[in-house]
C-alpha cells in the first residue's frame, strides 16, 4: 500500500479527470463559485468512538452545542400570515417561531413565564393569535408581551416586560428562518459565510417544498449526517460509479462542500476498486445517457450525455413548471452540489438533486436521530408560495418507498440509510477510533473540529 | 352507513380548498373542513376548553385550535396533540356535485 501513499498527506487525488475538468467542458458558463477550490488538510487522527456512543458526550452536546449553534427551524411559508406560528424542537428545547402583524417573525422560547408549562405541544405549524397557557391561562401577544394575568391583583411584581415570553435570536436566510438560543450569538451572517455569495444565483427563497419527508433513523445524529458527506461511498452502498473523484471544500469553521459530477465520472479513479465494473470497459456517452434516463436518443458525434440529459432537463422545467433556468450551467443543473453548515444542515443548489436535510438527535436517545428531507423545486418568476405539505413521517423500520413523493431519491435513501445500524453496533464493539480520509473525508474532520470548540466554549444553556 | 340520514348543509362553492365553514344543525355547531384529502365534518367545540375551531386554521389534515393549540386531525376528529385529550366527534360527509351532505344521528 505505501507505494500509493503520498508523502504529503492530503495532498494526493484520485486519478483521472477532475470535477474541474468536466465543469471545463459544460455547454453554458459555469458560476464562479463552482470553480474555487478551497481544500486544506485536517489532521489525521481517528476519530474517539466515544464521540458517537457516550452519554456524556451527548449530554454535552445539549449543553454546549445546541444552546449556541444557527439552526433552521422552518421556511418562511410554514408560517404565512399574521398568526401562524412553528414549533420546533431540538434536544430538550423548544422554540415558537410567530409570524407578527407587520409581516416580521420573532421567536420565543415556548415556555409559560409563570410557572414553566409547555406553551405548544406539537411540533409543526400552529396558529397563535393569542397564545394561552393552558395551566392558568395567562397569554400573550404575538410579540411577546404579556396580553393578559387573569387574577393580576396578586401579581403587582409583573411589571414592564418582566413576564413577556424569553426572545430567542432568529434571522432569516435563503426563505429558511434559523433560530440561536444563545442571546449573544454571533450574527447569522458570520456562520454562513460565502453562502449567500455561493447561492446568489441559486435563490433558496425562490423554491418551493415539493416534498418533506421525516424520518426516524437509528443511529447518532452525526454517524446519520456522515453518510452524506462524501461521494466515497457511491460504489459500495449504490453501485454507482460516479463519486470516486468528487471535490471536497472547506470553506470555513462552519461551511464546507462537495460536488460530485453525474453523467461523468474517471474510470481510473476506480482502477482499485473491486471488480472490474464501469473501468473496463468504461461506459460510453450513450450508456450513460441511458442511465440517466433518457432513453432512445442517439449522440451524435461530439455530444456529450451531460450536455444531452441537462437540456432535456432545462425543457421539462420549462413545460412542466413554467421556469425558465436556459442559463443554468450542466453542471448546476445535474450535479450533486452539497454544502454543510454547521452542525447539521445541508443545502444543494442543484436543479436535478435540489435537498435540503437537517440532521437531530431524538429526544435524549444518544443512538437516534430525526432526519428532515425537503425536496426543493424551483418555483416560476413572480409565482407566490404554496402552502407546503405536512412532513411524511416514517418510523425506522419503514422504506422511503412508502414515501413516494420522493420518487428517485426513495432507494437511494434507502441505501444511504441502510448501513446506520450496523455502524452504530459495530462502533460499540470497537476499540478503534474512525478512520477518515485526508481529502473525501475532510468535512466530516471539519465539523469535529468545530464541534470541539463549542464543547469547550460554547455558553451553557442555563 | 347507508341507512344514515344525510342532510344537505352546505355548497362546495362556500368552502375553497384549506378552508372551513361552519354550520349549525339544532344547537351544534359544526365544522365543515375542506383538506387536500376531501370535506370533513367535526365538532366545532374544542374538546379542552371549548373554544371555537372556526377562530383556528387548518393546516393540511390537522385543524388548529387558537387558544392553546390543540391539534386534531380532520379526517376522524383523532387528538394529535396536547392539551386536548379527546376526540373531536367525527361526521360522515358525502359530497355530490356541489352539495355537501352529512349524517348527524349515530
Ligand atoms: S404555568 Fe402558565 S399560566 Fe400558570
Ligand atoms: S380550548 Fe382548544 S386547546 Fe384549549
Ligand atoms: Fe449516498
Amino acid at each position: 500500500m505505501s507505494a500509493t501513499n503520498n508523502p504529503t498527506p492530503g495532498e494526493a487525488r484520485a486519478p483521472g479527470p477532475s470535477v474541474a475538468d468536466t465543469l471545463r467542458r459544460d455547454s453554458r458558463e459555469v458560476p464562479a463559485p463552482l470553480l474555487e477550490q478551497h481544500y486544506a488538510f485536517l489532521g489525521d487522527e481517528d476519530l474517539p468512538v466515544e464521540r458517537y456512543i457516550s452519554r456524556e458526550f451527548f449530554q454535552r452536546e445539549i449543553e454546549r452545542l445546541w444552546p449556541n449553534a444557527w439552526q433552521w427551524a422552518c421556511r418562511e411559508e410554514h408560517l404565512p400570515e399574521t398568526g401562524d406560528s412553528y414549533v420546533y424542537d431540538i434536544g430538550p428545547y423548544s422554540v415558537l417561531i410567530a409570524r407578527m402583524d407587520d409581516g416580521g417573525v420573532k421567536a420565543f422560547l415556548n415556555v409559560c413565564t409563570h410557572r414553566g408549562t409547555r406553551l405548544i405541544d406539537a411540533q409543526g405549524c400552529a396558529y397563535t393569535p393569542s397564545i394561552t397557557c393552558p395551566f392558568h391561562g395567562w397569554s400573550w401577544n404575538l410579540d411577546g408581551s404579556v396580553r393578559n394575568i387573569p387574577g393580576q391583583w396578586d401579581f403587582p411584581h409583573t411589571v414592564g416586560d418582566s413576564h413577556n415570553l424569553a426572545a430567542v435570536r432568529c434571522e432569516v436566510w435563503g426563505g429558511f428562518i434559523f433560530i440561536n438560543l444563545n442571546p449573544e450569538a454571533a450574527p447569522l451572517a458570520d456562520y454562513l459565510g460565502v453562502m449567500p455569495a455561493h447561492f446568489a444565483q441559486f435563490p433558496l427563497e425562490r423554491r418551493r417544498i415539493r416534498a418533506h419527508v421525516q424520518k426516524t433513523l437509528p443511529a447518532n445524529w452525526k454517524i446519520a449526517q456522515e453518510a452524506f458527506m462524501e461521494a466515497y461511498h457511491n460504489f459500495e452502498t449504490h453501485d454507482s460509479p460516479h463519486g470516486a473523484n468528487a471535490q471536497y471544500d472547506v470553506f470555513s469553521k462552519y461551511v464546507s462542500r462537495f460536488i460530485h459530477t453525474i453523467g461523468s465520472y474517471s474510470p481510473t479513479a476506480l482502477a482499485d476498486y473491486p471488480g472490474d465494473k464501469w473501468r473496463s470497459p468504461p461506459m460510453s456517452e450513450q450508456e450513460m445517457l441511458a442511465d440517466l434516463s433518457i432513453e432512445g436518443r442517439s449522440l451524435a458525434a461530439g455530444e456529450t450525455a451531460r450536455q444531452v440529459a441537462a437540456q432535456a432537463i432545462r425543457e421539462q422545467l420549462q413545460a412542466q413548471l413554467g421556469v425558465d433556468i436556459d442559463r443554468c450551467s450542466d453542471s448546476q443543473v445535474l450535479d450533486s452540489i452539497e454544502y454543510h453548515l454547521f452542525p447539521n444542515m445541508f443545502f444543494f443548489p442543484g436543479i436535478l438533486i435540489p435537498m435540503v436535510y437537517r440532521f437531530r438527535p431524538n429526544g435524549d436517545d444518544v443512538d437516534s436521530s430525526i432526519f428532515d428531507v425537503l425536496v426543493l423545486e424551483p418555483l416560476p418568476d413572480g409565482a407566490a408560495h404554496p402552502e407546503p405539505p405536512e412532513p411524511t413521517r416514517l418510523g425506522v423500520e419503514q422504506s422511503y418507498t412508502e414515501a413516494p413523493e420522493l420518487g428517485w431519491l426513495a432507494p437511494v435513501y434507502d441505501e444511504d440509510t441502510g448501513n446506520l445500524d450496523l455502524q452504530t453496533r459495530g462502533l460499540k464493539t470497537s476499540r478503534k477510533g474512525l478512520s477518515l480520509g485526508n481529502y473525501q473525508e475532510v468535512r466530516i474532520r471539519r465539523v469535529h473540529q468545530t464541534l470541539d470548540e463549542f464543547m469547550d466554549q460554547g455558553k451553557p444553556f442555563r | 352507513m347507508s341507512d344514515r340520514e344525510f342532510k344537505r348543509v352546505a355548497s362546495l362553492a362556500d368552502i375553497p380548498r384549506g378552508q372551513t365553514y361552519c354550520i349549525t344543525a339544532g344547537d351544534v355547531e359544526i365544522l365543515l373542513c375542506h383538506a387536500a384529502e376531501g370535506v370533513f365534518a367535526v365538532a366545532n367545540l374544542c374538546t379542552h376548553a371549548a373554544a371555537r375551531m372556526s377562530e383556528g386554521k387548518l393546516r393540511g389534515c390537522r385543524i388548529l385550535c387558537p387558544l392553546h393549540g390543540a391539534a386534531f386531525d380532520v379526517r376522524s376528529g383523532a387528538v394529535l396533540s396536547r392539551p386536548a385529550r379527546e376526540a373531536l366527534r367525527s361526521y360522515p360527509v358525502k359530497v355530490e356535485g356541489d352539495d355537501i351532505y352529512i349524517a348527524l344521528a349515530e
